[in-house]
């Protein structure tokens, strides 16, 4: 039921404060849904991802794993899932080492055989700053492998991924 | 086994947690914001009864509104909140044919080492190391291909000296690679590794020696890299392969049994390597040697591709070992 009408002077207010919550609106709208645009890193992030994958390979060394001295680096983001075709050989033990600069909150590195098929074994991680992942596997037949990194929580950065063996 | 006290899990593959990206907080402002733009709509529309100070809608509209918004935006705070709490997809736990054939191969990881074959090796037999020495090369070689496949037998040689822990043979290896890798124009960069050789060869470091001596090839390729000699990259690698499956085939028919045949199977790295020769630019590859050794490498990829489970034959294994060390002959001896 209507009872009078408002003041224009209250009409005026409402038309200003109308425009401010548009303008808010799309604001709001403009914030992008999701960090996909790959930032530009510099390779000083590469650097620091694979100074921080030999410490953890280096931790490993002290139970008689080689550390080889090449490695993969790159750029991920979250949905990327990089795949590293490898070599391994029966009666050894490897471990992949993967870290990332700290732009990344969570990562993981798993095996797969040459059908696809997972490798089971151990998982190590660390989450948040500078996060850190390792696979340890067994092979029982010697030939190609593959090994997956993600990243699984965070912006894009740069990862290094170094192989042990023993 | 602790490594750096970091968590470790058993069993298959990892949780993988699905990430925050603030998506459902943004629609829960825009829902918001729709409201409050629909309420101020239909502001004009609005009657205020001074006596009752009571607000009236005049029109079904706003309402409607107001409800499409109230969908439209999705979840609400809770709902925003319930999501990063979520309990996270895991992973798939097989790859696709399709991500198995996009898989990166590069030189410094999807080619082993001779080290890592000789340890797989070492865990099922004994072999006599020593005995698969061979005499300094002599030729003064003046090609360039040439001296690159050389340079990655003699790492490979390191390795078997390596293995045999004769520190002294490390140590004449380690002055051999000094002096091809002066041929090559970089024994600038690996004079540091060369001195490092011989420190971890007196202090019998052998687990020292097999990480020095991958590094130092790989500082010789970084080194062609920087000179702009990237295809004999390839050819290091080439080298050192052939000259290690030579070492390895010996041993295996040495000491034949299936098991200890099957370590020979890897049909990718061959795969790669011929790949990468194939790619060698056109002077390089109508070189004679490089020509033969594509030639036999095709021979050889037929003779490790056996399938999974399987195992080469004894007369394979044979094959095999005559070839390589044809291919090792067919390096050294001076064009």
């Amino acid at each position: 039921m209507n009872n009078g009408s408002l003041s224009s002077r209250s009409r005026r207010l409402l038309r200003h404060s109308t425009t401010f919550l548009c303008c808010a609106v799309f604001a709001v709208a403009a914030i992008p849904s999701a960090p996909l645009a790959q930032a530009a890193e510099d390779t000083s992030g590469e650097t620091d991802a694979r100074v921080d994958a030999l410490e953890l390979a280096g931790a490993l060394s002290n139970d008689g794993y080689k550390i080889r001295d090449g490695h993969w680096s790159g750029t991920f983001k979250a949905g990327d899932a990089p795949v590293l075709a490898v070599n391994l050989y029966a009666g050894n033990q490897y471990y992949f080492s993967l870290a990332a600069t700290d732009k990344a909150k969570k990562v993981a590195v798993t095996v797969f055989d040459e059908n696809g098929k997972l490798l089971a074994g151990e998982l190590i991680s660390r989450d948040n700053e500078r996060p850190l992942a390792a696979a340890g596997v067994a092979p029982e037949a010697s030939g190609p492998y593959y090994v997956r990194v993600q990243l699984l929580e965070g912006q894009p950065a740069d990862f290094c991924l170094i192989c042990t063996y023993k | 086994m602790n490594a750096g006290g970091l968590p470790r899990t058993q069993g298959e593959g990892t949780r993988a947690v699905r990430r925050a990206d603030g998506g459902g907080l943004r629609a829960y402002l825009r829902g918001v914001s729709i409201v409050i733009i629909s309420m101020l709509a239909s502001a004009r529309h609005l009657s205020y009864n001074r006596r009752t100070m009571r607000i009236f809608w005049p029109s079904p509209l706003p309402l409607a509104l107001l409800a499409g918004a109230a969908l439209f935006s999705g979840v609400g705070p809770a709902a925003a909140r319930a999501e990063q709490t979520a309990a996270p997809a895991p992973p798939p736990a097989t790859l696709t044919a399709a991500q198995m054939s996009g898989a990166v191969s590069i030189d410094a990881m999807s080619v082993p080492t001779p080290g890592e074959l000789f340890a797989a090796l070492g865990k099922q037999i004994k072999p006599n190391w020593s005995a698969a020495y061979r005499g300094p090369l002599t030729a003064a070689y003046s090609d360039r291909a040439q001296l690159a496949l050389n340079l990655g037998g003699l790492v490979a040689d390191g390795y078997v000296a390596v293995e045999a822990q004769d520190s002294q043979q490390v140590k004449n290896l380690g002055k051999d690679i000094l002096k091809l890798a002066s041929s090559l124009g970089v024994s600038k960069e690996i004079l540091e590794r060369g001195k490092r050789i011989t420190d971890f060869a007196e202090q019998n470091d052998w687990n020292g020696l097999r990480e020095e001596l991958e590094a130092t090839q790989n500082e010789v390729k970084q080194a062609m890299e920087a000179k702009r000699d990237d295809e004999l990259i390839t050819l290091v690698s080439l080298g050192g392969w052939i000259r290690g499956t030579q070492v390895v085939s010996d041993a295996v028919l040495k000491n034949f049994t299936p098991q200890t045949a099957s370590v020979l199977r890897q049909p990718a790295v061959v795969a790669f390597l011929r790949a990468k020769l194939d790619k060698l630019p056109a002077r390089l590859q109508d070189e004679p040697l490089i020509k033969k050794l594509s030639a036999q490498l095709a021979d050889i990829e037929k003779l490790v591709s056996f399938p999974l489970g399987g195992t080469a034959s004894k007369e394979d294994v044979q094959k095999l070992n005559q070839q390589t060390t044809a291919m090792v002959n067919d390096i050294v001896t001076k064009i």
